[in-house]
C-alpha cells in the first residue's frame, strides 16, 4: 500500500500535473482514461495503489486533488486527452483568481475554498489504507499556488501531523517572470514551506530554463520545463511503485536528506536530459549516466556550488542498470562530492526496474546542498528593494497581510539562508 | 468506535462525493450537495469530530454564497447549523455570531418560520448568558417568549422552557423574586402538559430550581418539599432516557 495523494494548485501546479499524470499513466500502462492498455504487462507488476484508486469498472483514478482559482488550466485538462481521468469530485475551481497576490490566495479567496479543499483531501485520504504522505505541486511566485498553497500546507500539517508532506515548488526567475511582486509571494510561501513541509524540492525556473534550452537547442516553453519536473517527480516515487532492490519511501528520504529540522530544501537532477519527443529510446552507458546525474549544471536550482557543501545526497537509478556498475561508479562520484565535514558522506542509493518511457535507463539525484542559500538570498534581495520603497505592499495590506507579517517572512527566509551558510 | 456510526459515515461520505461530482458541472445541484453535507456533518458531530463537521458546514456555506441566484433560506439554515455546532463545541463567540446572522437574514427576507426564529433567539440568549452579557440574554429570552406565546398560547412546553431559562438567568443575577415567578409559571405549565409533551426530567428540574429559589428566600420548608418531589420524579422516571434532541432544537438551561 503506502499510498500518496498528490495536490496540484494554481496555474503552474496544474500545468505540471498535466505533464506528470501523462507520464505516470504511461509508466503504469494505462491509457488517458485510466484503463489498462491492451496487452500491457506494466500494471501487473507494479504497485498501482500508490498513485491510483481502482474503481468498479476497472478504471484507475489518480489520487489527485486539482485546485485553481482561475478555471483556465483545469478546463484545458478537462477538455483535453485526459478529460475522463480525474474524479470531478476532487477538482476545486473557483473564480475570480488571486491576481498574483499571495495575500488574496491565502486570505481572501483562500478562506472561501479551503474547507472544500480539505474535505476533498479528507475524502481522498479515507480511500487509502496506509497513507504515507502528500505531494504538492505549485509555483511560489504567483497568487494561487503560493498563497492558497501556503494555506493548504498549514491546514494539511495540522490535520495530518504524522504524514510526510513533499512540495515541488517552482521558484520565480526574472528571466521568465510574469510580475514584479513574485519575490514577495515567494518569500511569504517559503516561510510556510519551512514551517509545514517535510521536504521541498526547489525547482528554479531559471535553472529549468537553462537546462531545457541547452538540451533542446531551441527556446523552451513551460511544458518543456514541466516535462523535466514530471520526470523528477516520477523518479522520486519510482522505487515505491516498481519492484527493485532498494526501496525508498518518503519517510526514508526525509531521514536521509534532512540533517537539521527546517533545512529541508532540496534540489534535484534528472539524467539523461534529452529531447523526450525524439524517436527511439534514449540509451546511455552507466558511467555517463551517473556522471550526468551528478553534473552541477544539471540541477534544477541555481546552487552556489563554489561556496557550499553537500549535507546529504540520494540517487535513484531506473531501468537497465547493474548493481556492480552502480557500486563502482558511485564510489568514485561520492569521492568527488564535497560533503560537510560533520555528516556521513554516503550517497543513499535506490534502484527500480522500470525506467520512464522513452529511456532504457535513467538517474535521479536528490540532494541537500548548502549552496541553496543563494536562491533564498536572491529572493530576499529582490524583496528588500521593493519592500524598502513600499512598492506594492498596500496590495498585501489590503488583503490582510500587514507589513510586519511580510517583514517576519522576510526574516525567516533570510535566517534560513544564513543557517545554510553557517552549515557550510 | 460505534460500528454502525462508522458505516453511516462511510455511506454519507460517498453521497457527499457523488453530490460534489453532480454539482461540479451543474450548480443547480448545490442544494442537494448541501443536504448531503449536513447529514455527514451531523454524523461527524456525533463522532465527536467537530473540526470535520465545521469544515463541511463551511464548504456548504461558501457553495451557497457562490450561487448565482441567492438562496437566503438555505443560507440561514447553514448559519444556524454552524451556530449550533459552535455552541456544542464551546466556541460561544462564533455561535452567537452565526445565530445572529441567521436571524438577521430571516428578518430581512421574512421567510423563516416563527418557531425557528424563536428557537434561535432562545439559544442566542443562552450563549449571551454564558458570555456574561446579561442584558442581551434577557432581551432575547423575552423575544423568544413573546413569539412562542403568540404561536402556541401559554400552555406549551416551549413556553415553559423559556420561562425556565429566564428563571435560571434571574437567579444567577440574584434576582430571586423574578426567578421565583418564572419557575412558578414553568411549573404551572409543565404540571398540566399532556401526552408526548410530558417530560419528567424537565418537571423535576423545575422543582429543583424552585427549591433553590425558596431556599434563597429562607423558606426551607417549601424548599425541602420541592427537592422531595424532584427526587420522587427522578426515581419514578428511572431507566427513562431522554430522546436525543435534533440539531437547532431549543436549548435548555439545566443549571440550577
Ligand atoms: N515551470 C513552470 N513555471 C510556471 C508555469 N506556469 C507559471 N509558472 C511560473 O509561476 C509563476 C506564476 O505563478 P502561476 O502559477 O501562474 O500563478 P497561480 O496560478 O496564481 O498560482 C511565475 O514565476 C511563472 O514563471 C509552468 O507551467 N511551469
Ligand atoms: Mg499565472
Amino acid at each position: 500500500m503506502r499510498e500518496i495523494v498528490s495536490i496540484h494548485v494554481g496555474q503552474c501546479g496544474n500545468q505540471i500535473a498535466d505533464r506528470y499524470w501523462r507520464l505516470i499513466l504511461r509508466e503504469h500502462g494505462l491509457n488517458e482514461n485510466g484503463m489498462p492498455k491492451d496487452g500491457s504487462s506494466v500494471s501487473a507488476n507494479s504497485n498501482m495503489e500508490v498513485f491510483f484508486h481502482k474503481v468498479r469498472d476497472g478504471k484507475f483514478v489518480p489520487r489527485a486533488v486539482l485546485v485553481d482559482l482561475e478555471p483556465g488550466v483545469i478546463n484545458r485538462i478537462e477538455t483535453g486527452e485526459m478529460s475522463k481521468l480525474f474524479d470531478e469530485g476532487s477538482i476545486v475551481r473557483k473564480i475570480p483568481g488571486a491576481a498574483n497576490n499571495w495575500a488574496r490566495g491565502y486570505n481572501v479567496e483562500g478562506e472561501r475554498v479551503i474547507d472544500q479543499i480539505m474535505n476533498v483531501i479528507d475524502a481522498a485520504v479515507e480511500k487509502t489504507k496506509s497513507l504515507q504522505g502528500f505531494l504538492l505541486t505549485h509555483s511560489i511566485g504567483g497568487g494561487s499556488g503560493s498563497g492558497l498553497g501556503s494555506l493548504i500546507l498549514e491546514r494539511l500539517r495540522s490535520a495530518y501531523p504524522k504524514k510526510k508532506i513533499f512540495t515541488f515548488s517552482v521558484a520565480p526567475s526574472p528571466l521568465i517572470s510574469d510580475s514584479a511582486v513574485e519575490p514577495y509571494n515567494a518569500v511569504l510561501t517559503l516561510q510556510r514551506i519551512r514551517d509545514n513541509a517535510d521536504a521541498a524540492v526547489i525547482l528554479d525556473n531559471e535553472a529549468l530554463f537553462r537546462i531545457a534550452k541547452s538540451k533542446l537547442h531551441r527556446a523552451p516553453n513551460y511544458m518543456d520545463l514541466n516535462n523535466i519536473v514530471a520526470l523528477i517527480m516520477s523518479s522520486v516515487t519510482a522505487s515505491l511503485r516498481f519492484p527493485g532492490k532498494l526501496n525508498t519511501d518518503l519517510g526514508e528520504f526525509v531521514t536521509n536528506l534532512v540533517p537539521f529540522p527546517g533545512n529541508h530544501f532540496l534540489t534535484a537532477s534528472f539524467a539523461p536530459m534529452r529531447a523526450i519527443a525524439s524517436e527511439g529510446q534514449v540509451r546511455s552507458n552507466f558511467p555517463d549516466l551517473a556522471r550526468e546525474t551528478f553534473a552541477q549544471d544539471n540541477f534544477t536550482a541555481a546552487i552556489d556550488w563554489a561556496n557550499g557543501v553537500y549535507l546529504s545526497a540520494c540517487a535513484l537509478f531506473r531501468g537497465d542498470v547493474k548493481a556492480k556498475e552502480v557500486e563502482e561508479n558511485m564510489a568514485s562520484i561520492r569521492k568527488s562530492l564535497n560533503f560537510a565535514s560533520y555528516v556521513p558522506t554516503g550517497i543513499k542509493i535506490g534502484v527500480a526496474e522500470t525506467a520512464p518511457e522513452g529511456f532504457a535507463s535513467s538517474g535521479l539525484a536528490l540532494v541537500n546542498h548548502t549552496g541553496i542559500a543563494a536562491v533564498f538570498e536572491r529572493l530576499v534581495a529582490q524583496f528588500d528593494i521593493m519592500f524598502d520603497n513600499h512598492a506594492y505592499t498596500h496590495w498585501y495590506e489590503g488583503a490582510g497581510v500587514p507589513r510586519e507579517k511580510m517583514a517576519e517572512a522576510r526574516d525567516t527566509v533570510a535566517d534560513l539562508a544564513k543557517s545554510y551558510r553557517d552549515a557550510s | 468506535m460505534d460500528i454502525s456510526l462508522e458505516r453511516q459515515i462511510a455511506s454519507a461520505s460517498r453521497s457527499v462525493e457523488e453530490a460534489r461530482r453532480m454539482s461540479y458541472n451543474d450548480p443547480s445541484r448545490t442544494g442537494d450537495l448541501v443536504e448531503h453535507i449536513s447529514v455527514l456533518a451531523d454524523l461527524r458531530q456525533k463522532e465527536g469530530d467537530f473540526r470535520k463537521a465545521e469544515g463541511l458546514y463551511r464548504e456548504a456555506l461558501f457553495r451557497v454564497q457562490d450561487l448565482r441566484k441567492p438562496d437566503h433560506e438555505l443560507l440561514a439554515g447553514i448559519y444556524s447549523l454552524l451556530a449550533y455546532l459552535y455552541d456544542r463545541w464551546g466556541k460561544m463567540d462564533l455561535a452567537a455570531q452565526f445565530y445572529e446572522k441567521a436571524l438577521k437574514l430571516s428578518e430581512q427576507h421574512g421567510f423563516q418560520d416563527a418557531d425557528k426564529a424563536a428557537t434561535i433567539k432562545n439559544n442566542l440568549a443562552m450563549i449571551f448568558k454564558s458570555l456574561r452579557k446579561q442584558e442581551k440574554a434577557e432581551q432575547y429570552y423575552q423575544e423568544a417568549l413573546d413569539s412562542f406565546r403568540a404561536l402556541y398560547g401559554e400552555e406549551n412546553a416551549k413556553v415553559a422552557s423559556v420561562y425556565n431559562n429566564l428563571g435560571v438567568l434571574y437567579y444567577a443575577n440574584l434576582d430571586v423574586d423574578r426567578a421565583q415567578s418564572m419557575h412558578e409559571k414553568a411549573l404551572a405549565i409543565r404540571q398540566n402538559l399532556n401526552g408526548s409533551d410530558i417530560d419528567a426530567a424537565d418537571l423535576s428540574q423545575t422543582y429543583i430550581n424552585l427549591g433553590a429559589v425558596y431556599k434563597a428566600q429562607g423558606d426551607f420548608q417549601r424548599a425541602e418539599e420541592c427537592v422531595d418531589r424532584a427526587k420522587k420524579l427522578r426515581a419514578s422516571a428511572n431507566g427513562y432516557a431522554p430522546v436525543a434532541r435534533r440539531s437547532a432544537s431549543l436549548l435548555l438551561d439545566r443549571s440550577a
